[in-house]
């Protein structure tokens, strides 16, 4: 059966002064099988949003190739765009000043639905995010997550056979995200094909088949997302309190301990390797008196930062 | 067929959001002002023989007025609002959409017409009559068709040359000028007038002026000029739009960073 999607080499390069070239995507070679859901993983940056992009025939490739459902997104832009929904989150992207519903439709006459078609849609659409009841709404008075139901019933207003979701739950509260996410397993099981790109480890982890890590636009690994965990390596951590800081010299010296991270009021975290060197650590500490302490797993938002490395709020 | 669909749907989304958006309406405000001022002048000088063309010049620069300062804003706008990328990801050409929008503006600036009769008739006493109705319908017909064509063009050229407002506040005197809307072209020095008759302003307002008077003559080659003119700004228009969408997907500039 013919990918979703697939990249070969795919490279993207931005010119932001004169010689001065900033790589947004690497040589990205990448498959998604139809009716899987997969998640694009990495920090802002990372060149998520560009691949989406791409894929979604917004930007062209500096080389190599993309193909969605076997239509080159270079050259076959129109059987692609018919192909595909493009849902990108955020406040911004739809006509502020007009109804739901009125947006909708217009949508709907850019992809060439007749217009009881459009009208069918638009209204069962509406239904389908929760939006019924306010489509006669403009939606400048629409909350930021109404706004993201709203985008993704655009996306979905031709029904695409492939969605490219970029962070559709940025900014939702923890009610609607859910609510966002039972949404997309639903479309999923009608036979749709996502690609979900998301700085959300936990979002990726409960909704995706396979997850790729990408950084600097290079790929670290694809893989179904335990492998992603194992990839971000140690998932253990004991936190405890102590005012003195010349105990954490000895403390980072302790086989299997990868990291000590400082929190406030003198709070600590550990970053272990393994189960054994987690008992290691709060044997030392016992020793030593420290008798409240607490083992947990670092989120994943926390592991991959980890794995990845930290560099603050550059891009 | 389709393709005249996405022009109607952009034009009802241009009438619903003018609908929500009143200042849209503001270039109406000119009209009025403009004929009151160019009757008052033409009366008070003793010239019932051009009060003809104080009255429709105003609705020929209506009409110009509405194209300038609605056609450049259309893609700055979407791309300011971030509606860009899933306008230009949609399977139809986005020239289309552009198209139908300013060809809603420049029906709403067509009421410049009748806001100067009505100023003529009920301020001045007035009342302009027609001798070639037909002709002035047709007139005004194919003014709006090249008026739509001509916006289009200044749509693309605005967002292309990144230089709206300077753009905007040069190119409306020269073109009433080359367009023989404040003066007929035949007024103007033989030199101007190859230029003047690039300008479809230039045939819109001599046929206007003629059906108004029932001088005909040559009616039908002044159509096809404006038609023709119309159907050279519209491509060009349309191929420089997609040249634009080209270059931003190719630069990375879809989204203003």
């Amino acid at each position: 059966m013919e990918p979703a999607v697939h990249t070969s080499g795919l490279r993207r390069t931005y010119t932001r002064r004169r010689r001065d070239t900033v790589v947004a995507l690497d040589e990205l070679t990448l498959t998604i099988a139809q009716n899987e859901i997969h998640g694009l993983l990495g920090p802002n940056g990372a060149g998520k949003t560009t691949l989406v992009k791409i894929l979604s025939t917004v930007l062209l490739p500096s080389a190599g190739t993309a193909r969605v459902l076997g239509h080159d997104v270079v050259t076959a832009t129109k059987a692609v765009r018919s192909l595909v929904g493009l849902v990108l989150g955020g406040d911004r992207g739809l006509y502020d000043r007009l109804t739901a519903r009125r947006n909708l439709l217009f949508w709907g006459a850019l992809y060439r639905l007749d217009g009881r078609t459009a009208r069918a849609r638009a209204d069962a659409l509406l239904e389908r995010v929760g939006l019924a009841d306010r489509a006669g709404d403009p939606v400048e008075a629409f909350s930021r997550g109404m706004r993201q139901r709203l985008h993704l019933a655009r996306g979905l207003l031709h029904e695409p056979r492939v969605l490219f979701l970029d962070e559709p739950t940025s900014g939702l509260d923890p009610v609607a995200a859910a609510a966002f996410r039972r949404l997309v397993l639903d479309l999923r099981a009608e036979g749709r094909t996502f690609l979900l790109a998301t700085h959300d480890m936990d979002e990726a982890a409960a909704l995706c088949d396979r997850v790729t890590l990408i950084d600097r636009g290079r790929m670290l690994l694809t893989g179904d997302p335990a492998r992603a965990e194992r990839f971000l390596g140690d998932r253990e951590c004991v936190d405890f309190a102590h005012p003195d800081p010349a105990l954490i010299g000895p403390l980072e010296l302790l086989p299997g301990v990868t990291g000590v991270e400082r929190g406030d009021g003198g709070t600590w975290r550990v970053h272990t390797a393994d189960r054994d060197a987690t008992r290691r650590v709060l044997g030392w500490l016992l020793d030593r008196d420290v008798l409240t302490a607490r083992h947990g797993r670092p989120t994943l938002e926390e592991a991959y930062l980890r794995a990845v490395g930290d560099r603050g709020m550059r891009v | 067929m389709s393709l005249l669909r996405v022009v109607w749907h952009a034009v009802r989304l241009q009438v619903a959001l003018s609908r929500r958006s009143p200042e849209h309406a503001l270039v109406l405000l000119i009209a009025p002002m403009q004929t009151t001022t160019m009757l008052a002048l033409t009366l008070a000088a003793h010239r019932e023989d051009v009060v003809a063309n104080a009255v429709l010049a105003p609705g020929l620069i209506g009409l110009w007025v509405a194209s300038l300062d609605y056609a450049g804003r259309i893609v700055t706008e979407d791309r300011w609002a971030g509606r860009f990328p899933a306008l230009i990801a949609a399977p139809v050409m986005f020239g289309l959409v552009v198209v139908g929008r300013v060809a809603t503006v420049v029906l709403v600036g067509t009421a410049a017409f009748a806001e100067s009769w009505l100023v003529a008739a009920v301020g001045f006493g007035r009342r302009l009559t027609i001798a070639a109705p037909g002709t002035f319908a047709i007139a005004v017909a194919a003014t709006c068709l090249a008026t739509v064509g001509t916006a289009t063009l200044l749509s693309a050229v605005f967002v292309v040359s990144r230089a709206r407002d300077v753009l905007q506040n040069s190119l409306g005197y020269p073109f009433y000028i080359l367009g023989g809307i404040l003066v007929p072209v035949a007024a103007l020095p033989d030199w101007l007038h190859p230029f003047s008759r690039l300008v479809f302003l230039s045939w819109s307002a001599d046929l206007l002026r003629g059906a108004v008077h029932g001088d005909t003559r040559g009616w039908l080659r002044a159509v096809l000029a404006i038609v023709a003119l119309s159907a050279v700004a519209m491509a060009a228009g349309l191929w420089l739009t997609q040249r634009y969408v080209d270059r931003t997907r190719r630069e990375g500039t879809v989204e203003f960073a």
